[in-house]
């Protein structure tokens, strides 16, 4: 029964201040929300990747060699340790679309049937390729090839062998845990569905087409687990000696993997950290309003303990409010956050092409996600209410004396001190008199900041790398890409097309890079040492200079080799065409790029290596403006061209990747509007509140409405100045750790801020500073002088 | 000598709307108060005493009539000619002094010297009120007659035309009220102020110029007092 009325009375307490209980309510919601939603998501995404992975094969290594015979797998087979082992075909070569334009296919076979090998596929749509003889082949693309290029099940696709073309059927998609996330190599950094695509056919078809009978070029290992990888490979290796290894890699060096593991790492952290740190602030607020409700109940609470009861009954009853506050907030967290869960896995599974099954409603996070609230709200209402404790009944029943000032901080500085005015020393003064109430404020007013400036980073550093990478660094319209190398010489064909201004040659050829017993796969880009229509540039925008003799040498791969500038490295080449040649070449500098990798020599100096004198693999043309389109259409007719990329067509495929940032961006500032909106508000309510005679006072004694405001305003000024200049820097250090924490060898953002995001943030703050205030003073125009003139409280 | 109005109250109604009922708290009232005088205002709680002082201290508008200062009706005239009256033309000394308790004694005063133009001097005011040596203390600090001296001093910087004071020694013991009567005293005859009073004290209605009564809402009398004897004679 009793419990039921001091329901009651809390009830009335939430009813009469409604706004601030939605206030703290709508914080905890949003904390509970994030937390919700992404680690359903994570959780989501890390078992359809494990399940996934299991379900498909997916290999620990990868050898990839220049041709060896299919029997070679049962003897790597045989190495202890090797728990499967398949062998494959793998190779990019250039198609022609039924539209005519060229894009890059990269080949891969399969034997049937698949129960048992390696790196097995799920097909999607349509329907896997059969295994029927002849020169009928038919394929399969990974999911984002038919659509992004308009393409349908029985569409014929041109295939460039050796010269000859040959027709291949696309009767399906699949996806494999090879190709989630399908980019060509580690210069790419988004996929481009719109010029490579994966190409799945049977082995045998595979081996014909490519004029290969009972032979295969990779051999992917599933080892048992626990096994010393090094060990076991130095082992194959060997066996696969004499067919010339010519890559070998682990599963963390995958690109599709690597950059998967390093997205799904991003989503771990943030649904951790970003969801604490909204509870932790949702506390504070839910102390300070307790704080408020036992000074202004202390003649109840003394009558309540004059009546019999125990501290521990009225702090509970005080500790209900906090539980109201978390489980309500909880309750609607949850509801959204698994709703937005939905959503994010969707938009991720989409993202990285992984398959379905994803909509799994995680209890365990549902209820992690109460409980963490509910011990944040009873930490928080334990907490808030110990102030019970100390007041005695008898003592309760007399008026409080008038609240002690404390000496402001800024009181010490006599000279600043004296200068302010009564109304700036009242603000000090108040902020001195109510530390913890104003600590954690700030504390919620910088992280909105935070929150904002990292919100808007993300719109910088897409900026940024627009700008750096397509619009000052290259000045080229399209790039041509031959299927061999070609002479310098040729290039008088392309130059003679109607419209092409000026080409420039490069050679781009993977290698391996080898140095004191260890190697990497890295990519030597070959420029003349007076290109003009692409500026390299390292990660700060800083310009590259190709160097005369030697390499500029990409920073990812020596850290990963420990080669320093000066160094003697070997490089052996990886072409899919033409012998294997090796050279040694100086370190003279190293670098590292915004976008993929790579290492710089000088046109010539690729010459060296590959033993010609004029060879090419590509090409830049710098097109007169308009003829884009023609040129384009009379590169198709010519052979010998593996890919033509439009340099327009790059930049809108970079953009149709930014849908999933711009609705990250808006969630982002949306959550930071609110928390500053409702730290502010009920601030500034409580300030109101527990001043109201004080102001009542001022009024009468000629004090406009508009003044009092800029009186209570004055420590909003304080709070959102503080919260701006701590938000900044941490918003940075924040940015900072983020971006280390998603960057991989293939994949690094710079930490690119623009002066303008710092005042944006500064503007949102100021904006939910001002709306907050607005909302909390309404009632100053009612402030009852009268009563200011009577009562004593 | 002819004495000038400088308030004038005209057939002043105060009803106030508690729901199903209303209540009258002032009814067609009309009171004048000269330039200078002292006027007591004497009468028992909720005789309408405070609902007076409010109509003429800007504080609220009257249900009907007329509230007129020194020939502007101040009644017909919106929030913002009621917070220019105060701001201006008025000095309010409250019960419980209504300090601000982050401001010391000199900042209270300083924070109504500013809102006019010419405020009078603090450092002379704050020596009148007797609280020279006190002036860094913050309320929570002083004793009541301290604080009433502070408000006194803060009503008084602004060198207002009218004083207003509610039961400015209700809240004090029997020696230190009498100091602030004094005050009160000094003030009016020294700085030609005009000092309203409200009390429920009838002994202290000896020391004004004149005295009104009131009842049940009304004026019921108003005596002239030809010869006010000081504060400290009063014994109550």
């Amino acid at each position: 029964m009793v419990m039921g009325i001091l329901l009651r009375k809390l009830g009335h307490f939430i009813r009469r201040n409604l706004g601030q209980f939605l206030a703290a309510t709508a914080v905890v919601m949003v904390g509970i929300m994030v937390y919700i939603s992404m680690n359903t998501a994570y959780y989501n995404l890390s078992q359809s990747q494990s399940k996934f992975y299991q379900e498909n094969n997916f290999a620990d290594y990868y050898l990839q060699v220049v041709k060896a015979p299919e029997q070679v797998v049962k003897q790597v087979e045989q190495v202890e340790a090797v728990k499967r082992a398949t062998g494959r075909i793998q190779k990019d070569l250039a198609i022609f679309k039924p539209n005519g334009e060229r894009a890059t296919a990269r080949l891969v076979s399969f034997s049937l049937p698949m129960d048992n090998g390696l790196n097995k596929i799920t097909v999607g749509q349509g329907r896997l390729f059969s295994s029927q003889g002849g020169s009928y082949v038919e394929a399969v693309a990974d999911p984002q090839f038919a659509p992004a290029n308009g393409l349908v099940w029985g569409d014929e696709i041109k295939v460039v062998v050796d010269g000859k073309v040959r027709l291949l059927t696309l009767v399906g998609s699949a996806s494999s845990p090879e190709f989630i996330y399908p980019i060509k190599d580690t210069t790419n950094i988004l996929p481009d569905p719109i010029n490579f695509g994966i190409f799945m056919v049977e082995q045998q078809q595979a081996q014909q087409l490519l004029g290969m009978p009972g032979q295969i070029n990779q051999v992917l290992l599933e080892l048992v687990p626990g096994a010393d990888q090094e060990k076991v490979v130095a082992a194959v290796e060997e066996i696969l000696a004499p067919y010339g290894v010519v890559a070998s890699f682990g599963r963390k060096y995958q690109i599709s993997h690597a950059v998967l593991q390093a997205k799904l790492d991003g989503i771990g952290s943030v649904a951790l950290y970003l969801p604490l740190i909204f509870l932790a602030i949702a506390a504070g607020i839910q102390m300070i309003i307790l704080h408020r409700m036992i000074k202004i109940q202390r003649t109840q609470i003394g009558v309540m303990k004059a009546l019999g009861y125990d501290n521990r009954r009225i702090i509970f009853h005080y500790t209900v409010y906090a539980l109201a506050v978390s489980g309500l907030g909880a309750i609607v967290g949850i509801v959204l956050g698994v709703i937005l869960a939905g959503g994010i896995s969707e938009l991720f599974a989409q993202y990285f092409n992984l398959p379905g099954g994803l909509k799994t409603f995680a209890w365990k996070t549902v209820a992690d996600g109460m409980l963490l609230s509910l011990t944040m709200g009873t930490i928080a209402g334990v907490a808030g209410s110990r102030g019970v404790i100390r007041i005695q009944p008898a003592e309760s029943m007399r008026p409080e004396p008038p609240p002690l000032t404390g000496q402001s901080l800024l009181e010490k500085w006599s000279g600043l001190w004296r200068h302010l005015s009564p109304e700036w020393k009242m603000t000090w003064r108040n902020i001195g008199r109510n530390r913890g109430r104003f600590m954690v404020t700030l504390f919620g007013v910088m992280f909105a900041v935070c929150l904002l400036i990292i919100a808007f980073f993300y719109n910088d550093v897409v900026d940024y790398m627009m700008q750096k990478f397509f619009y000052e660094g290259e000045t080229y319209d399209i790039t041509v890409r031959f299927d061999s190398l070609i002479d310098e010489n040729e290039l008088v064909n392309i130059d003679r097309l109607d419209g092409v201004l000026r080409t420039e040659p490069f050679i781009e050829m993977p290698v391996k890079i080898k140095y004191r017993g260890r190697s990497a796969d890295e990519v030597i880009l070959a420029y003349p040492q007076n290109m003009s229509m692409k500026k390299l540039q390292d990660e700060t925008g800083q310009q590259i200079k190709v160097p005369a003799d030697g390499m500029v040498i990409n920073q990812r791969t020596a850290d990963k080799l420990g080669i320093k500038a000066g160094d003697q490295i070997e490089v052996e080449t990886m072409l899919p065409y033409g012998p294997i040649h090796k050279d040694q070449l100086q370190v003279v500098g190293d670098t590292q790029q915004l976008f993929g990798g790579g290492s710089y020599i000088s046109l010539a100096r690729g010459n060296v290596i590959l033993q010609e004198s004029n060879a090419m693999s590509g090409a830049m043309l710098d097109v007169e403006n308009g003829k884009e389109t023609e040129v384009e259409a009379r590169l198709q007719e010519m052979l010998g061209i593996a890919s033509i990329t439009d340099r327009q067509k790059e930049i809108q495929n970079f953009n149709a990747n930014l849908g999933v940032v711009t609705s990250f961006v808006s969630i982002l500032v949306f959550f930071a509007v609110l928390l500053g909106f409702a730290i502010i508000y009920n601030a500034s309510v409580i300030n109101f509140a527990e001043r109201r005679r004080e102001l009542a006072s001022l009024r009468v004694i000629g004090f406009t409405v508009g003044e009092i405001s800029s009186l209570l305003v004055k420590e909003n000024i304080v709070l959102l100045i503080g919260g701006i200049l701590l938000g900044m820097p941490f918003g940075k250090w924040l940015v900072t750790v983020y971006v280390q924490s998603v960057s991989t060898d293939q994949f690094s953002l710079p930490v690119i801020i623009y002066p303008t995001t710092y005042l944006f943030a500064a503007i949102g703050g100021i904006i939910f500073v001002i709306v907050a205030h607005r909302f909390a003073v309404k009632g100053i125009k009612e402030l009852d002088m009268v009563a200011a003139l009577k009562s004593t409280d | 000598m002819e004495r000038q109005v400088l308030m004038k109250l005209d057939r002043v109604t105060k009803t106030y709307d508690m729901g199903e009922i209303k209540v009258e708290a002032l009814k067609e009232t009309s009171l004048e108060v000269f330039s200078g005088e002292m006027l007591v205002i004497l009468g028992p709680s909720g005789s309408g005493k405070s609902t007076l002082l409010n109509l003429m201290g800007g504080m609220d508008s009257p249900t009907s009539g007329q509230v007129i200062f020194k020939d502007q009706n101040i009644s017909s005239g919106g929030e913002d000619v009621l917070t220019h009256y105060r701001r201006n033309e008025v000095g309010f000394v409250f019960q419980f002094y209504n300090l601000i308790p982050d401001l010391t004694a000199r900042e209270n005063v300083e924070l109504a010297a500013e809102l006019v133009k010419n405020p009078l001097p603090i450092d002379e005011i704050l020596k009148e009120v007797g609280l020279d040596t006190r002036m860094d203390h913050f309320p929570s600090q002083m004793s009541g007659g301290e604080q009433q001296r502070i408000s006194i001093a803060r009503a008084v910087i602004k060198n207002p035309r009218l004083l207003l004071c509610d039961e400015p020694t209700g809240a004090l013991d029997y020696e230190t009220g009498k100091l602030i009567l004094s005050l009160l005293k000094k003030i009016n005859q020294e700085k030609g102020c005009t000092v309203v009073l409200i009390t429920h004290n009838i002994a202290i209605g000896a020391m004004g110029d004149r005295v009104a009564r009131m009842r049940s809402g009304k004026i019921v009398e108003i005596t002239e007092n030809p010869n006010p004897i000081s504060p400290e004679g009063i014994e109550w």
